[in-house]
């Protein structure tokens, strides 16, 4: 599903060049959940910029799904987060103007579907994280919590097969923290890709596969283990 | 702590010099557009005699038939003939009054001393000077004795004396005006008024007169007269005598009314006067119509601000608030992009005062920047209309009320325009600010 | 793909700035509008043709003040010393001169004034003045109907006024006016009872106000009264007028001295000077449009830079949720317009009313709904221009914005 062979991104400022990732290698199959841990400047957030093609790199091969990444114009990359990726941040970055359908909406316009069709799936979505009720209220109106389980429904909206995550709970208590981490292995078992990025060392754990970036490269591969079922707590109680 | 905010305002224009130059640019175009249009309509509405204009009158008389129309809002014209002003002139009614009118000669010595000149002369009573306040630095008016027997006798301005005389004393010399010869007797200290305000039939910026001579000349000498001649009805006018006869309009009249008494008065003698004149057959009118505004009234009625300024006023006065509306938007944008700084500031101890304070210091220095720097468009657009009209050039200049009044009304208007943003920053929650981010 | 909607939520929510946009839109485009009107109005009067070749003519004026003078004789004798100036074609008397700002006018009657009660009598206002025959050569007048008069037809005095012209020639404007049947060639004007015969009529003759309500009405008579002071006009030929402008003082003097020569002047000059006024309101207010269309451009200019910095997180967001470059940039472009066009629709509303209550006080021409379509296109496209580039740069915010955390 993804394969990096070879990624470096170098940071030229005036004086100096900072290595983020060099000779990057890193293959993700169809269905897997990994966590990415490492100490801060390591090259995580690099590393997920570029595996969701917000970034640029400087050499190296990237593959997604198939299709060469780094031969791609700017709008194909566009088109290509739009429909094969999901984002969810740790600042949430929900659109303050918007209200909660609107902004769960937004991939969805930009893949131009049809208002009727968009208005299932977004309701689908806010469903699924039990926020179907307040879709006229505006993000500041919420919890932290809450308002990342906006972020995720807007994620999935898209219904990506590929789910990038920043530090998904870093803005969170642990109770929303465990929340929302169960929301992500549900997806997982629905069958999509997820990429997590985290401090939490527990919910790193969590996670079937571990990576740790360490100065721009993987330091260690933990133990693969096959996805395995958790049980999971009433999801849309939280 | 007043200058601790003008320090922070310092800073806050250094952190968005792009921002600041724009709002600075929009409140100093508005008021060079502003005052540029202002200044123009502040000389031209200007009372020219503060002291006495409310009992300074212009005669106005309608001695036409009814229905005669003429292009003043009342149908009064604006000058009466040489009869009504003869009568009026010799009327037994407490007022101080005068007729006048315009009219011009060659000046010469009859030698080659001086290339001889046309100069404008004012042919009027001899009143005409206590009216309107005529200062004398050498010499006097001349007497009711020398008017009454029409002797060839005339007062010059300083500055006609000068270019006639030099240093010399006028009084006594002799000058000629065509062919006739007269003696001053009197120099007056020249007109400073750009509003021509005792005669607003030839242009009301036009140069004053700087020579008088007596109006009982008027019939001796045949004096024409400079300037509009309106008659209303066909009359056979051959000789200078018919013109004296005719319905023509071409005399101004002036009377001096000191207390309500002498009006009420005077408005009685026009009343019966007129009533008089209709019995003799000179014109058709139900009732008496005649005007007696006084001098501000006056120039208001001739138009004296052009309906071009009063647009333009107008105008510039909408374009200041586009200005306004611009700048207040942008201040809007800023003041709330600083919500979370003035989130600590609070936290720290400033009340909302202080907070409120910081900002209007803030956009006083925007204002008196943008008001100083209007003051230098203003000058640039003033410089314009001198140079397009040069018959505006005494008009448009600043005098020292609107050099003034620049800056107070670009701070007002900055402060009326920071008013909403810095209130909305104020009300913030210092605690909201301090959660996120 | 239009984000109508959701542009319109999201300019609600912040109105403050949404409506100042709005408004200042609005009032630009209803001064703007209204400016233009005014300008074609004047525009229109100031390129009136004359019918005279104004740069190759001047007038001048003399004033006598020598006692026991045979005026009629000076006034001849200076005709012939300007047409004996090197590159002088011709110069005349005349009493009242085109486009000068001074002069009569009178109303003529189609009947005499005793048949004023008649039906059909019609009185019209017309400048006239007295002059030569030689006046149609001088100013290059193009007859259309009729004949000009002849020197031996002109009546002269000397200063003594005396008897009533019986012929005129006019201009076509006036001659429709006061016989509009086109039969007015050989009729009659009439001064109270005398009748003056139309013998020509000249194609167009402007007289010496441009700006009164009928300026190209204009009929002159064959009349010289010699009084101390005269008028002249003078015709040279092309590229002399300076020259002879220069020297026509001196000439004249040396011929006789007792008198002052003043108003040495173009018509072209002349002109000018007459509608100095309306050219300074002309200015002004080009000018007046010029800053306000710069201020709003700039006004909407600066909007955008702030939304877009207030908005750079939910940009990198959107681009990151896929949105493209030009879906960013069509975003700003859209929000804009909305903006815009409410703007222009109070702008329409207020750009009438403004209209209407200038014409009820001022005497500016009634308002055409056109100028506010021109105008709202105008401020359109300048409106979408100072978009275009924050936009443009909104649109190169890098998506990985989203993932930085503060």
């Amino acid at each position: 599903m993804l394969q990096m062979k070879n990624i470096s991104k170098v940071y030229q400022t005036e004086k100096v060049q900072t290595h983020a990732l060099r000779d990057f290698d890193l293959n993700v199959d169809e269905g897997e959940f990994i966590a990415v841990t490492g100490p801060s400047g390591s090259g995580k957030t690099t590393f997920l910029n570029i595996a969701g093609m917000l970034e640029s790199f400087t050499a190296g091969q990237y593959m997604l799904d198939g299709v060469d990444v780094g031969s791609l114009s700017d709008n194909a990359r566009a088109d290509l987060r739009n429909q094969k990726i999901g984002f969810i941040f740790q600042g949430f970055n929900l659109i303050p103007d918007l209200n909660l359908f609107e902004n769960v909406e937004v991939p969805l316009r930009y893949r131009g579907i049809k208002s009727s069709e968009r208005k299932e799936r977004v309701m689908h979505c806010l469903e699924q994280v039990g926020l179907a009720s307040r879709i006229k209220h505006l993000p500041q109106q919420l919890s932290g919590g809450q308002q990342q389980r906006v972020a995720i429904a807007r994620a999935l909206a898209g219904e990506p097969r590929f789910l990038l995550a920043d530090e998904p709970t870093g803005n969170l208590d642990s109770l929303m923290a465990r929340q929302v981490m169960e929301l992500l292995e549900q997806i997982n078992r629905d069958g999509a890709t997820i990429i997590m990025v985290t401090h939490d060392p527990e919910l790193a754990r969590r996670a079937p596969r571990n990576i740790q970036i360490v100065d721009g490269q993987i330091a260690d591969f933990t133990l693969y283990q096959k996805p395995t079922a958790v049980p999971v707590a009433s999801v849309a109680g939280a | 702590m007043f200058f601790h905010y003008i320090d922070l305002s310092w800073r806050s224009f250094k952190r968005t010099p792009l921002i600041t130059i724009l709002m600075v640019s929009a409140i100093a175009i508005g008021i060079g557009v502003t005052m540029t249009s202002l200044s123009v309509y502040h000389m031209m509405s200007m009372d020219p005699m503060p002291h006495k204009s409310d009992k300074v009158h212009a005669v106005q008389l309608n001695t036409r038939d009814e229905g005669s129309t003429w292009w003043t809002e009342d149908d009064l014209p604006q000058q009466i003939t040489y009869q009504d002003a003869v009568n009026l002139y010799r009327a037994n009614v407490p007022a101080v009054k005068t007729p006048s009118f315009r009219t011009g000669y060659s000046i010469h010595f009859d030698d080659d001393s001086i290339k001889p000149f046309i100069e404008n002369i004012r042919v009027t009573g001899l009143p005409f000077f206590e009216i309107f306040d005529v200062q004398f630095v050498e010499g006097q008016p001349w007497t009711q004795e020398q008017e009454d027997n029409a002797e060839m006798v005339t007062v010059i301005s300083r500055e006609l004396s000068e270019k006639l005389f030099g240093k010399e004393s006028a009084v006594g010399k002799q000058v000629y005006y065509d062919e006739h010869l007269f003696r001053v007797i009197g120099v007056f200290d020249n007109f400073n008024h750009h509003i021509k305000y005792y005669d607003l039939t030839n242009g009301h910026f036009n140069s004053h007169e700087r020579a008088f001579i007596p109006f009982s000349l008027t019939v001796p000498l045949e004096i024409n007269n400079w300037g509009n001649t309106n008659g209303w009805k066909y009359q056979d006018i051959r000789t200078f005598e018919d013109k004296l006869q005719s319905e023509q309009h071409w005399v101004q009249f002036w009377s001096q009314l000191d207390n309500p008494q002498e009006f009420q008065a005077y408005q009685e003698y026009l009343t019966n006067y007129l009533i008089e004149q209709e019995e003799k057959g000179r014109f058709e009118r139900e009732a008496p119509s005649f005007g007696t505004r006084d001098l501000t009234d006056y120039l208001d009625y001739m138009g004296v601000v052009t309906e071009d300024n009063r647009v333009l006023v107008a105008m510039s006065f909408m374009f200041l608030s586009v200005c306004l509306a611009n700048i207040l938007g942008l201040l809007l944008g800023k003041f709330l992009k600083r919500v979370p700084e003035v989130g600590v500031r609070r936290a720290l101890g400033a009340s909302k005062r202080d907070v409120f304070a910081q900002h209007v210091v803030e956009v006083s220095m925007l204002g008196l920047l943008g008001g100083l720097l209007g003051i230098a468009l203003a000058q640039l657009g003033l410089w314009g209309v001198r140079t397009t009209y040069s018959y505006y050039s005494e008009l448009a200049t600043m005098d020292l009320t609107m050099l003034f009044s620049a800056p107070i009304i670009a701070i007002s208007a900055c402060i009326l325009a920071g008013l909403f943003p810095a209130y909305l920053v104020c009300k913030t929650n210092p605690a909201i600010c301090l959660k996120t981010q | 793909m239009l984000e109508i909607k959701p542009i319109f939520n999201s300019l609600f929510r912040s109105k403050a700035g949404a409506i100042l946009l709005v408004l200042q839109i609005a009032i630009t485009l209803a001064i703007v509008s209204n400016s233009l009107s005014i300008i074609k109005d004047r525009m229109d009067y100031l390129q009136t043709d004359s019918g005279y070749s104004e740069q190759d003519l001047f007038q001048i004026s003399t004033s006598v003040f020598a006692k026991d003078t045979d005026l009629l004789y000076l006034l001849e004798e200076t005709e012939r010393t300007l047409l004996g100036m090197n590159g002088v074609v011709n110069a005349s008397f005349m009493r009242e001169v085109p486009l000068s700002g001074s002069g009569s006018s009178s109303n003529f009657g189609n009947k005499p004034l005793d048949q004023n009660e008649s039906e059909d009598y019609r009185s019209v206002n017309t400048a006239y003045t007295t002059t030569p025959a030689s006046i149609f050569d001088t100013l290059d007048m193009t007859l259309i109907e009729g004949r000009f008069y002849t020197d031996s037809e002109v009546l002269k005095f000397n200063g003594d006024g005396g008897d009533l012209p019986t012929q005129v020639v006019v201009s076509k404007h006036y001659l429709d006016e006061i016989y509009p049947d086109g039969d007015g060639l050989g009729q009659f004007i009439y001064i109270g009872n005398s009748p003056i015969e139309i013998i020509g009529v000249v194609e167009r003759a402007m007289g010496p106000w441009p700006k009164s309500n009928r300026p190209l009405n204009f009929a002159f008579f064959p009349i010289v009264d010699a009084t101390g002071s005269q008028k002249f006009v003078v015709r040279t030929e092309p590229d002399m007028r300076e020259q002879v402008m220069n020297e026509v003082e001196e000439v004249l003097l040396a011929q006789f001295n007792q008198r002052v020569i003043m108003n040495i002047q173009g018509l072209d000059d002349a002109k000018r000077e007459y509608q100095a006024s309306d050219i300074l309101m002309l200015r002004m207010l080009v000018i007046l449009i010029v800053l306000l269309v710069s201020i709003t451009a700039l006004g909407i200019f600066g909007m955008t830079v702030f939304n877009i910095n207030k908005r750079t997180k939910q940009i990198g967001t959107r681009r990151a949720l896929g949105a493209r470059k030009s879906h960013i940039i069509r975003y700003f472009l859209v929000e804009n317009s909305i903006l815009c066009i409410s703007g222009m629709v109070l702008g329409a509303i207020g750009a009438i009313y403004l209209g209407q209550m200038l014409f009820e006080h001022y005497s500016v021409p009634a308002f055409s709904a056109m100028y506010v379509v021109y105008t709202a296109i105008f401020v359109l496209i300048i409106s979408l221009l100072s978009v275009l580039f924050p936009a443009n740069r909104a649109a190169n915010i890098s998506p990985s914005i989203a993932t930085r955390s503060v």
